[in-house]
């Protein structure tokens, strides 16, 4: 049996309604109280209860981007490029047979799948775009990275609820660990449209729900009345240590834990009840090598969505962790949320010393942990 | 080193439900494409599909309000699950990969005609199934499993990337038992988007023949029971076959040609057979990716040169018999491999009557071929270059 | 139509479908080349020939063969309006 390879964050980069840039981007947004919340403005405010969102900038997202390059590229594609270019300029890392990519997301790109779909109903056959058709499936975000970057390891998109971005890092993680890649740009990546927040919004799946008092993002309190769509791009460059340290790269923290498991309950339930027998947040510590009290902190995927809300801290309790803390009224839901979640543990290793716990649970059972530190 | 073995497997095809209906129709060659019937194909150039027929559809129950690929990946689950005959207890432990692309989207659609029309539909419901992570909510929950989940999206690559990622996570040590496997149903989505993009054959596929024109589009669901080879051995389970290993990559190049040299399709099976420790002249037999564009096959065969040699292969492709499956192409053609392995029998590839020069490689055209084989290499290669190799073994 | 409006055409085509800068489409002119790889080309690939094919069928309405290679059709804006203009007669 060969040596455990070591996995370590050498970069990251995000696009999100707090702005976009590397790690001292992400620091500051994490750190600023200002409210990135608001009215949505890209659409027509919708019918119903819910009408807030936190939105991206379009035009601090294009200064990133040269426009002939991505005349192509959807909307979400070109965050996830910008994300990622951010990252791995951060990390110094370039492209090759050995750059992975690990790409979360809750919707995909949506957008496209109408505006293909909206050509045949408005003019039949003749009225179909061949050049949209690709981005109407979900991997095409990965697709365009790799392209992009020049990223040639395997390149897996996974798609999930609440939880896409950890699970992405989970996910590269495991890439490294089992010598499939040795780096991997691992995240996550969603946007708004109307369709699909109206979807939401009709669902009863967005704040206010069941018609509740104000609109708005309250995780874990008394008065959390559901989640606000967010969306964004948010990537970590993910590196096996030794390869990281060989090259010099400025290695910000250690991920010394990772599993990834799923409750079986019903689709699209989040019941107090439910266990965890795979033993998913203690599978991370045991990797880590330290016991919950070790912990400096815990972000949580808690975004005020009342059920999940409660079904965290509840398996959180029986995990002796307590006080998660959740990012989602700063960024809105969306897949990069988790990749922020690990960015932010990553963030926290380099100014103390005991590491972070950054744990998701989703509706229907699938949850992740990751145990982020100091690299010893 | 952990060895990954197969200790169930359960298919829903065009031919019907059930691994062994899938194994007949493979041994006789039958082409299951046909007219389309599950979307109204007025209009376009390309008719035609290999469709799971609609009684098998309705006798899959048992809720009318799952979603056509819900209620097929169930259907091949169960049947997987069944075979591998696992306590209550592995169920808990047991990952669950599932690779798929449209989801309930084919619903979906209906629920966005009704709404672009102006008339609000009770299909709303529809809304909450229409993405591919609704497969793994819906097995996970029907068969209790607690493990691992993830839901893979890699295009026509996913249903192999997921058999892939799942015997990864076997290897780790997470858990000694996972479900994998992959799904999808037609939809008008990529019904039409074949169409426009102008990679459909009007008539069923001709892959690797001179005169091919195009893909034709499939649906059906397939699952394997990954399992670690000792946890198979401790519960006196019979092994169906083994994976001994798999090599994923990524071009990198463009979002819908393959790199003309193949080179990720290449790196993808040589980095399979140095997983599987095993050499080239190994292999006596490859499930193509085969989709019977005239791109795809060129660059495959190309590609195959390279890694085997002229000649020095058997190859079939799967898809001139039920289509391209989407998702679940990478592990309806896993289960042919496999099943190849055990019978001996290589699945022919149908259409092929004026086989083309520039693929120099016996491509078993029209009947099946009875031989001996003790490993077999599967490939799929998805739009956008993502490329996933997998080796299996008796 | 004259070789002049089909051009003008074209250049709308390749703004609204390419999604090309409409900024741009004041600088193309007929001798602009368009395939990739060429100097000061528009840069297209397959992925765009296909789109401009299915978009000048629809917008002129023509058909046009993907069997046939149109490689010297598809070299220039000029060579391509010329293409149109013979399929529209």
């Amino acid at each position: 049996m060969s040596v455990r390879r070591r996995v370590v964050v050498t970069g990251m980069g995000s696009v999100s309604a707090a702005g976009c840039g590397g790690s001292a981007a992400i620091a500051a947004a994490l750190a600023s109280s200002a409210e990135r919340i608001a009215p949505l403005k890209a659409f027509a405010l919708p019918d119903g209860p819910s009408r807030l969102a936190a939105e991206v900038d379009d035009g601090e997202l294009m200064t990133l981007l040269d426009a002939d390059a991505v005349r192509r590229l959807s909307r979400i594609c070109r965050m996830a490029v910008a994300a990622c270019r951010l990252a791995a300029a951060e990390a110094g890392i370039e492209g090759g047979a050995r750059l992975g990519l690990a790409v979360g997301s809750e919707y995909g790109d949506f957008r496209s799948g109408a505006e293909f779909f909206s050509g045949f109903l408005r003019r039949g056959p003749g009225g179909l775009s061949p050049m949209i058709f690709p981005n109407t499936v979900m991997n095409s975000m990965a697709a365009v990275v790799a392209i992009a970057i020049g990223a040639k390891a395997p390149s897996v998109t996974l798609n999930q609820a609440t939880v896409a971005g950890d699970l992405a890092v989970a996910r590269g993680v495991a890439l490294i660990a089992g010598g499939r890649a040795d780096a991997v740009l691992a995240g996550g990546v969603d946007e708004i449209f109307l369709d699909v927040y109206r979807g939401l919004s009709a669902l009863g799946a967005l704040s206010p729900m069941a018609g509740g008092a104000s609109e708005g993002c309250r995780p874990y309190a008394p008065d959390h009345n559901g989640p606000v769509m967010g969306e964004g791009a948010t990537f970590l460059v993910l590196e096996e240590m030794e390869a990281a340290r060989a090259r010099g790269a400025t290695i910000h923290a250690e991920v010394l834990g990772s599993a990834w498991g799923g409750i079986p309950v019903a689709p699209h339930t989040a019941p107090v009840s439910g266990r965890d027998a795979h033993r998913t947040v203690g599978r991370a510590l045991d990797q880590a090598g330290i016991g919950p009290d070790a912990l400096g902190r815990c972000y949580g995927s808690g975004n005020g969505d009342p059920a999940l809300d409660d079904w965290e801290l509840q398996l959180l309790e029986a995990d002796g962790i307590r006080d998660p803390v959740s990012l989602a009224p700063l960024f809105g839901q969306h897949g990069g949320l988790g990749a922020l979640r690990a960015a932010a543990g990553t963030l926290a290793a380099r100014i103390d010393g005991a590491p972070t716990l950054v744990h998701g649970i989703a509706r229907g059972g699938c949850r992740a942990a990751l145990v982020i530190g100091r690299a010893a | 080193m952990t060895r990954v073995v197969v200790s169930g497997l359960g298919v829903v095809s065009p031919y019907g439900a059930g691994a062994k209906t899938f194994w007949a129709g493979l041994a006789t060659g039958e082409c299951a494409i046909r007219p389309l019937t599950v979307v109204d194909t007025e209009g376009f150039r390309s008719r035609i599909a290999a469709e799971v027929p609609a009684d098998v559809l309705s006798a899959l129950g048992p809720s009318r309000r799952r979603s056509r690929a819900d209620r097929m990946a169930l259907a091949a689950a169960r049947e997987a699950m069944a075979e591998a005959d696992l306590t209550p207890r592995d169920r808990m432990e047991m990952g669950l990969f599932v690779g798929a692309v449209g989801g309930g989207m084919l619903e979906g659609e209906e629920w966005y005609c009704e709404e672009k029309r102006g008339r609000p539909s009770p299909r709303l419901r529809a809304l909450r199934s229409i993405l591919p992570v609704s497969h793994a909510e819906t097995l996970a929950w029907r068969l209790r499993l607690g493990g691992p989940r993830e839901t893979v999206v890699m295009a026509c690559a996913s249903g192999a990337a997921s058999i892939a990622l799942g015997a990864d996570v076997i290897r780790s040590g997470a858990t000694p038992l996972v479900l994998a496997g992959g799904v999808d149903a037609i939809t008008r989505i990529c019904f039409m988007g074949f169409n426009a993009l102008k990679l459909l054959d009007p008539e069923p596929c001709r892959p690797f023949d001179r005169g091919r024109r195009g893909m034709s589009i499939g649906e059906g669901a397939a699952f394997l029971v990954l399992e670690d080879a000792d946890h198979c051995r401790a519960r006196g389970a019979r092994a169906l076959g083994e994976l001994l290993g798999a090599g994923m990559t990524t071009d990198a190049h463009h979002v819908t040609a393959p790199h003309p040299e193949g080179e990720g399709m290449i790196r993808a099976m040589v980095d399979a057979l140095a997983a599987s420790g095993r050499a080239p002249a190994d292999i006596g037999y490859v499930n193509a990716h085969g989709t019977g564009t005239p791109q795809n096959d060129r660059v495959e065969a190309l590609a195959l040169v390279r890694v085997f040699g002229e000649g020095h292969v058997l190859v079939s492709s799967t898809k001139s018999l039920v289509g391209h499956t989407m998702a679940a192409a990478g592990s309806l053609e896993a289960a042919a491999t496999l099943l190849t392995l055990q019978h001996g029998l290589i699945p022919p590839t149908a259409n092929l009557h004026d086989p083309d020069p520039d693929v120099p490689f016996d491509c078993v055209p029209g009947t099946a071929r009875p031989v001996e084989l003790g490993a077999a290499l599967s490939n799929s290669f998805g739009f956008g270059g993502q490329n996933v190799s997998l080796v299996f073994g008796r | 139509m004259t070789q002049k409006e089909v051009l003008d055409e074209l250049k709308a085509l390749i703004v609204e479908r390419l999604k090309f800068d409409p900024r741009r489409a004041a600088e193309m002119t007929g001798e602009t080349t368009l395939p990739k790889g060429l100097e000061g080309s528009l840069g297209l690939d397959s992925l765009d020939f296909i789109e401009l094919s299915v978009a000048m069928e629809e917008r002129f309405g023509i058909v046009i063969d993907e069997a046939e290679s149109l490689t010297d059709e598809f070299l220039s804006l000029d060579s391509l309006s010329r293409f149109v203009l013979s399929k529209v007669k």
